[in-house]
């Protein structure tokens, strides 16, 4: 189990990263009006076929082929929070068509983890492949901040040893 | 906090993610599945970042791979030199992970004793 919801946003983000993602886009809704936590990971992956999808959610799924005792504890830790929670946890994916985690929780239910540490999960996302399109989307009754890490593109090494050089 | 705070921060963030470019001495690989996140994969990550940001070392990437198969031994580090000499550092502590990079990644000592499946007489 995760302590914070921002430890699961890394695990499924992840996920999509591996799934050969160009854009992850994470999407964190918080309502007071509505008791509501909201969590969407939404990716441009490979995606899955009907057959995969029926099974992610379940214990222990693996898409490492050469595993003996498979894993894939993520999506069912996911799952577990959001139904702890009194809330409901969705998957929609396609084979090439990406894939959509979306899982909501009852905000103020005892059980609903803290956020935690968003920061250091953008973090490690981007570190994890900076080649790729990290979006956060962070809604909070009315307030918004987005984040893109493709934002502004970093400047090339050359451009930026010359920017240093001229200090 | 202010637009100059913003502007370091956004610089320091950019040197951390460019760990991850080009042929390097070093290669740090992060075991980031469910198990090694639980076990807290992302502050050993992050704090080594820090550490590596702060002290200037310019030869190492970062690689992020997922569950690894050593599920009681996370949060696993596995530091891979050029010539292929692979250590591998399990329940990496933040302590553990600076003390990784000052001596690892900054003096060329694997630290044995953090290491699996290694000689520790040899420390």
């Amino acid at each position: 189990m995760f302590e914070e919801l921002s430890l699961h946003i890394l695990d499924i983000a992840m996920n999509s990263i591996t799934a050969g993602a160009r854009t992850v886009q994470i999407t964190v809704t918080e309502d007071s009006r509505r008791d509501l936590m909201s969590v969407r990971i939404r990716d441009d992956g490979r995606g899955m076929d009907a057959a995969t999808l029926r099974r992610v959610s379940m214990t222990a799924t693996t898409t490492k082929s050469n595993r003996r005792k498979p894993i894939g504890l993520g999506l069912a830790f996911l799952r577990q929070t959001a139904e702890m929670c009194a809330g409901r946890f969705q998957i929609r994916s396609a084979a090439s068509a990406g894939t959509t985690v979306t899982a909501t929780m009852q905000r103020s239910h005892m059980d609903c983890p803290p956020l935690g540490d968003l920061n250091a999960t953008v973090l490690a996302l981007c570190a994890a492949n900076p080649a790729v399109d990290v979006q956060l989307h962070y809604r909070n009754d009315g307030h918004r901040f987005d984040f893109s890490s493709k934002q502004d593109a970093r400047p090339a090494p050359t451009v930026r040893s010359r920017i240093d050089s001229e200090r | 906090m202010n637009l100059e705070q913003l502007k370091k921060l956004k610089e320091k963030a950019q040197r951390q993610v460019a760990l991850r470019e080009g042929d390097k001495k070093y290669r740090v690989v992060f075991s980031m599945g469910t198990s090694g996140i639980a076990a807290g994969a992302r502050e050993v990550m992050t704090t080594m970042l820090d550490e590596i940001e702060k002290r200037g070392i310019e030869d190492v990437e970062m690689r992020v791979t997922g569950e690894i198969g050593l599920v009681d031994a996370e949060p696993c580090v596995r530091v891979e030199e050029k010539d292929g000499e692979k250590t591998t550092y399990a329940k990496v502590t933040a302590e553990s992970a600076r003390k990784i990079v000052t001596e690892h990644l900054q003096k060329g000592k694997p630290v044995l004793g953090l290491a699996v499946g290694k000689q520790k007489s040899a420390e």
